[in-house]
């Protein structure tokens, strides 16, 4: 899996303020309410994947693409939101971004032992480990988001190693979601590296 | 006039679990995680919609499904809104008494819709079991109704000519 978000020389400070005080209203509130809806169809189409990679080995391909698109989408959205690229997301499954990169091969077949391993078991190998070090991860983020949030302010500038540490929790949380959300059987390192 | 139907080895392995999908989408109530009998005949007719233009194999199964979850559906919302009239007669006293309330129309109707809920599911694996082999099956029925729908050669109403030669 390949997550990228390009990093920018500078940023526009009047679209971090009005991210800042309306990003709310005109950003979070539209995207949130269609990825839900979305989100209720991705749910349905992960559930009927499950049954599907049990008795035949596969994820149906056009269920994940469906999935992919859904996950590009909510990567569009935190990239705004975490302020670590300018621009307004595209809305839909299909939708573009020249900011923000995702890719991952489809996988032509899955095992029925590690889907079965990480339905009833993923919450402890899984969930846990990784969820742990990510809850820390997350707090740092937000603590550099904040000061990212005014280093762009008075320099329009955002040091890239913050901008790196973010795209990387992102990447990381991203492959956790990959692997529990059975569209994948390689275990997510413990790394936020490509 | 019919399209002509295509033999398994002509449909791709992507159209054949578009079409295997249909029928697993009886499960989208419990996805959805509402156990509501409405539930699953919505994430059909969505499925329907998203599927019916990938190629009449798909849509053939897709009808197929939905068609077939009609009776059983209703017949869920029936049960489900009479267990609940006698449920509430168990606000007054407790619930395990109010069935004793229920007359034997209830439970037959019950023991029926129990039963036509089983031959769907059963059904509905046949089904999804024979679209991912890239065969057409024909449930009683509504087989002969989807496959009318999907592969009927559908004639243009009437064409309309605004600009014709010079007379």
């Amino acid at each position: 899996m390949k997550l990228s978000i390009t990093y920018q020389e500078s940023y526009s400070r009047g679209e971090l303020l009005l991210r800042a005080f309306f990003g709310y209203f005109y950003l979070l509130l539209p995207h949130l309410f269609a990825l839900s809806i979305f989100g209720i169809w991705g749910g349905i189409v992960q559930f009927i994947s499950w049954w599907s990679i049990l008795f035949t080995g596969r994820y149906p391909q056009s269920f994940f693409e469906f999935q992919v698109g859904l996950m590009k989408w909510s990567l569009r959205v935190n990239a705004r939101m975490l302020n670590l690229c300018d621009g307004y997301p595209a809305f839909g499954i299909n939708g573009t971004d020249e900011f923000t990169s995702f890719e991952i091969d489809y996988p032509e077949s899955l095992s029925r032992g590690t889907l079965l391993l990480k339905s009833f078991l993923g919450m402890f190998y899984v969930m846990l480990p990784h969820g742990f070090i990510l809850y820390f991860r997350l707090l740092w983020g937000m603590i550099l988001g904040f000061l990212g949030f005014w280093a762009i302010l008075f320099t329009g500038k955002q040091p890239e190693s913050w901008h790196a540490f973010n795209v990387g929790t992102l990447r990381w949380s991203n492959r956790v979601s990959l692997y529990m959300g059975f569209m994948t059987d390689e275990y997510p390192p413990f790394s936020s590296k490509e | 006039m019919y399209h002509p139907i295509e033999q398994p080895e002509e449909i791709p392995v992507r159209e054949r679990e578009d079409a295997m999908g249909a029928y697993l989408m009886m499960f989208g109530a419990l996805a959805a995680g509402l156990p509501l009998p409405i539930i699953n005949l919505i994430a059909s007719v969505v499925y329907y919609f998203i599927n019916k233009d990938k190629s009449n194999f798909v849509k053939f199964h897709a009808l197929q499904s939905l068609y077939s979850q009609l009776p059983t559906t209703l017949m869920n919302a029936g049960l489900i809104f009479w267990t609940l009239q006698i449920l509430s007669v168990g606000l007054v006293e407790t619930p395990f008494e109010s069935f004793a309330t229920a007359n034997d129309i209830y439970w037959g109707y019950l023991y029926t819709t129990l039963t036509a809920n089983i031959v769907y599911v059963v059904f509905s694996f046949i089904g999804a079991y024979k679209a991912r082999k890239g065969l057409l099956y024909y449930f009683i029925f509504f087989g002969k109704l989807a496959y009318h729908q999907a592969y009927k050669i559908k004639i243009q109403e009437k064409s309309i000519m605004e600009n014709l030669p010079p007379s």
